[in-house]
């Protein structure tokens, strides 16, 4: 690969930076404000990008390998079957199918790998089962798909082909209330973690909705600032993109911070092939001496996912990349 | 919300307190709500003219909320993206910040920057924050900001100016058009010696070079940077005085000056009070009200070159107060789209379509971040010609007959409340008052209740008669003028 890092770590030197994949495209190999990623059972790396309304040809769902190689995109800027507005999550089902929640169109839409339409579902409304901003998405042990109904402020468990089965949640800042919730994971035991971005915080439940505990909070140091995107690895860690605060928090099963992923992005291979055809930019880009260390960073981590192989992949959001990091044994 | 004269003749209106708050926030921000009317008037003109004055002591947007649904907006990749920003910014304060928007459009207008050449948004949109930030505080560290904005440097080519080597294209607009003026009272404000050595005392004041690296990650911030080795460390002579001067003291220099003092009234009594002639016109041509530049200038250098308080004395005179001040401007652009979206209840959440809504001053003539050249708009009459008088009042009608908007529906509602002694007359009125005690000429009062009434009688129904009647009154002339 082509990145120049020299391997650097995290905060607490649990993870090795890895590798870098993107660019900023409307189209073909890149991104444009990439909001999450699944791992599909294809073994590529599927990437949704929000783009803005301005460039329509921007948003889309990017398939790719883990070192970058593009094979291609699927869907687009619309509201008609098989498009959306503004994606927030993708997530592949035990059925092998990608899951993809717009907020502005309301709904739930479902693509093979490959990015063949399916079907959707989903109404706007405040209802139990219609959906007011559906954002975070993630499948239970029992094939039941949870959907953070974000506007609603609660959390909702559906079939996957939507029927509505239960959901908890309301607007508040207690145990159990929610304010605009974003991400949603389950862990082996079918535990949920929900990141309730304006109250800044992660709350845990039982499979039923039932309160247990919650994370961070508004404290500074370890606390979150609008955190989004989550996940909880095959051993049980639990992966938190601090959003504001510009940095992915990995938490231990009580909750502690064991380690402090902030980027440290190289130049990919994307990249490499455009400054390699542009080198006035390249040389442009090695006259600056400001904002150097800061581009290396991330900026807006949106999402977060582990490879079984501990490849720890963060949408790097308002960077248009996916940062790679590997677990150190 | 309160009805305080739905009946009454349009002189009774305009004489009512309330008109009198209306027309101030009109001014100082982009107009009221039919509730916020309300509360200023429960405020008092005075305690609202304070409030106005603090916009920091209130509560900015919500930046997460904005983050969360237009992510693009960080980076702002695209002009359309950061013209929409700028009305969605501008909106969203309307209610709480008012004053410091229309400040930073004042100051927009006053150092005009272009998107042609910066090529930017970011950049650009930065400078926009600055005008935020400072432009109610000294023109002198205003002027400090400006001289340090990345978006200023490289539009008036500062990033290109050598201590072997000048270039005088921002020392010559900074006196040009952001502080002297080219002359006043037939007098020569400075001469061409005067640029030269403004030019001088800013050499190596520049960005960053990296200014096309939008790829492969996006854009950063241009940001200042001062290079000693390329700055002119010789003696220079400026308005007659003669020292080692650096930008700094060429600023401190330039803010003693009595032609800085007239030139920045100028310009606030043409944003704020009345329209004036354009600016190259300000040599040869006195002031329309020279009693009031006088105050204003006195003000200037009383407060040690303070913004805030050179407007609270304008908002408090008996020039701003009079009823012959009220609508006797032109309503720019910014102000027809932001007063309407703000008076409807639009875009206070992330909704998609707003770059749609936010062109609309572009359609209209002023492209937000992107005037016509370093002079900015021409304003008062010329805002209009037959093209954008149509954009006008096609999207004040649309936006007022818009029963779908929360503010048309609250204005709706309060008028039916009162239903039983609704007539044609009382609806127009109705509506004249709570869309912010608009004047109409009698005649053109006396055509639309009289289309109202016509509509009575053919048995529409009185919500259908009310919309008409907004739409109508987003229709006339008198709209037009804030």
């Amino acid at each position: 690969m082509t990145t120049v890092v020299e391997y650097p770590v995290s905060v607490a030197g649990l993870y090795q930076y890895h590798d870098v994949i993107g660019l900023l495209s409307a189209s073909g190999p890149g991104f444009s404000g990439p909001v999450s990623l699944a791992l599909g059972p294809d073994g590529l790396l599927h990437v949704a990008s929000r783009a803005n309304p301005n460039q329509p040809e921007g948003v889309r769902v990017t398939r790719c390998t883990f070192d970058g190689a593009y094979m291609g995109e699927f869907s687009g800027w619309g509201e008609g079957p098989g498009q959306f507005i503004w994606v927030t999550e993708i997530r592949f089902g035990p059925d092998g199918m990608l899951y993809l929640s717009d907020e502005n169109t309301h709904r739930i839409s479902v693509f093979t790998p490959e990015g063949e339409f399916v079907r959707c579902w989903g109404e706007l409304g405040a209802e139990p089962g219609q959906l007011n901003g559906p954002s975070g998405m993630a499948f239970a042990p029992d094939g039941s798909l949870l959907v953070v109904d974000s506007l609603n402020h609660r959390v909702q468990r559906f079939t996957a082909d939507g029927e509505f089965l239960t959901g908890w949640g309301e607007e508040g800042e207690g145990p159990g209330q929610f304010r605009m919730p974003w991400g949603v994971a389950v862990d082996a035991a079918g535990d949920v973690y929900v990141t309730d971005w304006r109250n800044d915080r992660v709350q845990k439940f039982d499979a039923d909705g039932g309160f247990i505990t919650e994370f961070g909070g508004r404290d500074g140091g370890d606390g979150f600032s609008r955190p989004n995107g989550l996940t909880v690895d095959n051993d049980g860690l639990i992966y938190v993109c601090d959003w504001w605060n510009d940095r992915v928090q990995v938490l231990d099963a009580s909750g502690r911070v064991i380690d402090t992923l902030i980027g440290h992005s190289g130049t990919s291979r994307w990249a490499r092939t455009f400054l390699d055809a542009n080198p006035d930019i390249e040389e442009k880009l090695n006259a600056a001496t400001q904002n150097i260390e800061l581009k290396r960073r991330f900026y807006r981590p949106a999402a977060v996912t582990v490879s079984d192989d501990g490849l720890v992949f963060v949408a790097d959001c308002y960077r248009h990349r996916v940062q790679i990091y590997r677990k150190r044994s | 919300m309160t009805m305080v004269s739905a009946n009454a003749d349009t002189n009774d209106i305009q004489s009512s307190h309330r008109a009198l708050i209306a027309h101030l926030v009109r001014r100082a921000g982009f107009g009221a709500t039919p509730a916020e009317l309300d509360k200023y008037c429960g405020w008092g003109y005075d305690a609202t003219v304070e409030w106005l004055l603090r916009p920091e002591a209130q509560p900015g947007l919500d930046e997460d909320i904005i983050e969360r649904y237009y992510i693009d907006w960080k980076e702002s990749r695209n002009i359309e993206g950061a013209l929409t920003e700028t009305v969605y910014r501008m909106n969203g304060n309307a209610a709480t910040r008012p004053l410091q928007e229309k400040v930073a459009l004042f100051w927009h207008g006053v150092f005009a920057t272009g998107l042609a050449k910066v090529l930017h948004e970011k950049t650009m949109l930065n400078q926009i924050d600055m005008f935020r930030e400072y432009g109610l505080g000294s023109f002198r560290t205003l002027l400090e900001r400006l001289a340090r904005d990345p978006a200023m440097i490289f539009w008036l080519d500062n990033n290109f100016n050598h201590k072997d080597a000048i270039n005088e294209n921002w020392g010559r607009e900074l006196l040009e058009l952001f502080s002297m003026g080219v002359g006043m009272d037939d007098k020569e404000n400075y001469t061409e010696d005067d640029v030269q050595e403004a030019a001088r005392a800013f050499t190596g004041w520049t960005i960053d070079d990296d200014n096309v690296a939008s790829i492969p990650y996006g854009k950063t911030p241009w940001l200042f940077r001062y290079d000693p080795d390329d700055h002119d460390d010789g003696v220079k002579t400026f308005q007659g005085e003669t020292g080692n001067f650096n930008g700094d003291d060429i600023i401190e220099i330039i803010c003693r000056q009595p032609s800085t003092a007239r030139f920045i009234s100028r310009h606030m009594y043409n944003f704020f009070v009345a329209d004036d002639v354009q600016v190259p016109a300000w040599q040869s041509t006195p002031p329309a009200d020279p009693e009031a530049i006088a105050l204003l200038e006195a003000e200037y250098f009383r407060s040690g070159y303070d913004i805030r308080s050179m407007l609270k004395v304008l908002f408090t005179s008996d020039f701003f107060k009079s009823e012959t001040a009220r609508f006797a401007r032109v309503k720019s652009p910014a102000e027809v789209v932001v007063g309407t979206l703000h008076l409807v209840g639009d875009l206070k959440f992330p909704r998609t379509g707003v770059m749609d809504t936010a062109l609309e001053c572009r359609y209209m003539n002023q492209d937000l971040l992107n005037p016509p050249s370093v002079e900015g708009w021409h304003t008062g009459k010329e805002w209009i010609d037959s093209g954008s008088m149509v954009e006008r009042i096609n999207f004040v009608a649309d936006e007022l007959g818009n029963s779908a908007h929360p503010g048309v529906r609250d204005i709706v509602g309060a008028l039916l409340e009162g239903e039983s002694s609704l007539d044609a007359g009382g609806i127009v009125d109705g509506c004249l008052e709570l869309l912010g005690c608009v004047a109409l000429r009698d005649d053109n009062r006396t055509a639309l209740v009289a289309q109202a009434a016509e509509l009575l009688e053919n048995g529409t129904d009185l919500e259908s008669v009310i919309l008409n009647a907004l739409r109508m009154i987003g229709s006339t002339r008198e709209y037009q003028f804030a």
